[in-house]
């Protein structure tokens, strides 16, 4: 799953500035919306969607997914590919 | 699989309490809780609007410059853009003199498909019997 950042996302979803449950819940919802094969790249800052609850929805959907926290800007970019 | 159906009525006007708010956050929230169920199980959210609650439902709210507040107005777009049903009681709207013009309908600017269904109090109530759980604000 690391090549994921390695390729050009889809879409980028920006959910910065917001806070729970908003980053999930437009985070799900794009990916419901999203055709299969959509590689979908979220800018959060909100630190419990970025690394709890979005992680655990991709899982639970088998979503794969790779995150990382960019320290220097104070937030995560997050790469979920819907298969 | 199950799926439970909450039903979120909303009858005090916005900003004399923070009622109206915590409604629609709360619907918006319950969306984000399948994640701790069962697979398959989900929760579906329908918001309506009677009463002196359909003032909320005015467009073009100052709350920021009036109240120092996020306006009621953005989490109605919030909740058209995560798909959720919301209605607004047409009897009601007649009662204080507001057409659907006077009140927000959609949220193209949030990118929402949805839309603010204005309806008569029938087809509201008849959502409220179809609902497995009422939640009044």
């Amino acid at each position: 799953m690391a090549d994921l950042r390695s390729q050009e996302p889809t879409q980028t979803l920006d959910v910065l500035g917001r806070v729970c449950p908003y980053p999930l819940v437009i985070t799900k919802k794009t990916i419901e919306k999203a055709p299969n094969g959509t590689l979908l790249k979220v800018l959060c800052d909100a630190p419990a969607s970025a690394e709890d609850t979005i992680p655990k929805y991709c899982e639970k959907q088998g979503f794969p997914m790779e995150l990382i926290k960019l320290e220097d800007k104070g937030y995560w970019e997050i790469w979920i590919k819907k298969p | 699989m199950a799926t439970t159906k909450l039903g979120f009525i909303i009858q005090r006007p916005g900003y004399k309490s923070e009622n109206p708010k915590l409604a629609l956050t709360h619907a918006i929230a319950s969306q984000s809780v399948e994640i701790y169920l069962k697979d398959g199980d989900l929760v579906t959210a329908d918001i309506a609007f009677i009463g002196d609650g359909v003032l909320n439902c005015i467009k073009d709210q100052k709350a920021l410059e009036n109240y120092d507040l996020n306006s009621t107005e953005s989490h109605i777009k919030m909740s058209l853009l995560l798909d959720l049903n919301v209605l607004v009681c047409k009897e009601d709207l007649d009662k204080f003199g507001l057409s659907e013009s006077d009140i927000v309908l959609d949220a193209p600017e949030f990118g929402a498909d949805m839309e603010v269904k204005v309806v008569s109090y029938a087809e509201i109530a008849k959502m409220m019997d179809d609902m497995h759980h009422l939640l009044f604000f």
